[in-house]
């Protein structure tokens, strides 16, 4: 920090001219701004889905209550079965996506020219509607007998949940993981020790952020779900009508559809912040 | 090791779109034999054209503003803590149909919104203009782009706009020549899939959109679920010109991002 000192007026973000008022403004400002523009909205979440009674022009509810999660835990609801149902399409295409990415990262690590074309041929499913590729298999998926099945419904949200894992993946291996490696053969480790011990460990940041990323792709999949989807149902399937009709149940369920993705994504933050 | 994903990818992702074109070609499902029917019903639709430029409207508008956005904030955010950071990302891991049921329970008339600050000068929700969706879209993608600049605009490319600095660079020339060559890829990437999933998705068009005019996407749904036998056929139709345009849209976007000397 001493030596940046010495060249203060010109290290861009140096800037440390400006009165008090002023200063303390450009400091507060940032924090205020994201405070009002996305925590807030976002907390008016779980006030709405407590609002039994709200009515404008109220700035907040007139009675709280538990009419909305009720509703939602009510048998008949859909939603206990939409919940396994999401869970289960979820691990299996993360599942999935890890097994058949995991090998292809290594391989990309090491494409130096063919990299970007690679990349970009694999990642081509982003740039192409979810309702598209969902109509698409249903065409085979009827004649196959997947049509309904979770099955069907983990393959579909594969397409878009592999592009994101291998993506995530790609990032942990290169020449840093390749001397690791070469290091433990030297030392006489086999291929299974050297797994275990070596790559594993030294890859685990970047695996969990691509399962973690994988798992919440699939988890807010909709339009590939509703086009093969059929009777079985995930929560976003079941979440969308009420958005206009009931928006208290609609904001119970959002919240209850949070959840599993923030868990996901709290049980990889520490080892994906060893990545950095 | 490729082949796995290779293949995955090509039966997969190849068979959706070709199934998508199987189903385009065939508009009578009972048996009719192959026609072009469905196209010549979608491209001479006059409301095709409507959904088209909405779509294109939308899509490129709330890119265009998360885009913005997003290098602000990764501006401001370099140098704050990881708290802040924290806080902006929120909207990263919500799925966009809950922010879709956010912006009516702020920006419908009578909402949040309108009761904090006096009724709003313009109409956020099931507005022709779709503003609403761009509103949707910029909450939730500008955090994703922002993560995405600040994970390049890490301690390498700050000590090099130190040493463009004390060489006698001007802010300009700064930004110029050695941020923009730096977050110019992470950006264009980023961008490319956000205006690709604007384009494609209807979750949100479908909760915050106008009834009129639609996205590609929305009228791919409205024919596919219509009484009409050839609905199906249209509806794939839409979605492969909806999937064209995207793909052509990327290469286009990546080949003048690359051409673009830096």
């Amino acid at each position: 920090m001493a030596e940046r000192a010495l060249v203060v007026p010109r290290v861009p973000g140096g800037r440390r001219t400006g009165s008090v008022p002023a200063r303390t403004l450009r400091r507060f400002a940032a924090p205020a701004a994201i405070l009002a523009l996305v925590v807030v909205p976002l907390a008016a979440l779980a006030v709405r889905a407590f609002a039994d009674v709200w009515r404008a022009p109220a700035l907040l509810p007139q009675e709280l209550g538990l009419r909305g999660f009720e509703q939602i835990f009510s048998e008949g609801s859909g939603v206990g079965p939409a919940f396994a149902g999401s869970l289960t399409v979820a691990t299996a295409a993360t599942l999935a996506a890890l097994v058949i990415a995991w090998p292809a990262a290594r391989a990309l690590a090491g494409a130096r020219r063919a990299r970007t074309a690679l990349l970009v041929v694999l990642a081509l499913p982003l740039l192409v509607p979810q309702y598209a590729v969902g109509t698409g298999l249903a065409e085979w998926f009827i004649r196959l007998g997947l049509a309904d099945t979770f099955a069907g419904l983990a393959l579909a949200h594969l397409v878009y949940v592999l592009p994101y894992v291998l993506l995530a993946l790609s990032f942990g291996f290169g020449s840093a993981m390749d001397e690791l490696e070469e290091a433990a053969s030297t030392l006489g480790a086999g291929p299974l020790r050297k797994l275990a011990h070596v790559t594993l460990p030294a890859a685990l940041p970047s695996l969990a952020v691509a399962a973690a990323l994988g798992f919440v792709v699939s988890w807010s999949q909709y339009g590939t779900s509703l086009a093969v989807g059929g009777g079985r149902q995930t929560v976003p399937i079941v979440l969308v009508p009420f958005a206009q009709s009931d928006p208290q149940i609609a904001a119970a369920l959002a919240l209850v559809f949070l959840g599993p993705p923030l868990i996901v994504l709290l049980a990889a933050a520490p080892a994906g912040r060893r990545a950095a | 090791m490729l082949a796995p994903a290779l293949i995955a990818t090509a039966v997969l992702f190849g068979g959706a779109l070709a199934g998508a074109l199987w189903s385009s070609l065939q508009p009578n499902p009972a048996g009719g034999g192959v026609s072009l029917e469905a196209w010549q019903a979608v491209l001479g639709d006059p409301s095709f054209l409507d959904a088209a430029l909405f779509t294109l409207q939308t899509s490129a508008l709330a890119t265009l503003l998360a885009a913005i956005l997003a290098v602000l904030a990764a501006r401001v955010l370099r140098d704050r803590g990881s708290g802040l950071r924290t806080m902006f990302s929120l909207p990263v891991p919500v799925p966009h149909l809950i922010v879709a049921i956010l912006a009516l329970l702020w920006l419908a008339p009578g909402g949040l919104a309108d009761r904090l600050l006096g009724p709003l000068p313009v109409s956020l929700t099931g507005d022709r203009a779709g503003l609403g969706i761009v509103v949707v879209y910029v909450y939730k993608e500008a955090p994703f782009l922002a993560l995405l600049l600040l994970a390049s605009w890490g301690p390498r490319l700050r000590e090099r706009e130190e040493a463009a600095a004390l060489l006698g660079a001007s802010a300009w020339q700064r930004l110029r020549w050695v941020v923009w060559p730096g977050l110019r890829t992470p950006l264009v990437v980023g961008s490319l899939i956000v205006a690709a999933f604007a384009v494609g998705s209807f979750e949100v068009p479908l909760t915050v959109g106008p009834t009129y005019p639609p996205t590609l996407s929305v009228s791919a749904l409205e024919a596919a679920r219509s009484a009409d036998l050839a609905g199906q056929a249209q509806a794939s139709a839409t979605l492969l010109i909806a999937a064209a345009a995207s793909i052509a849209l990327a290469l286009g976007a990546a080949r003048a991002a690359r051409s673009d000397v830096g």
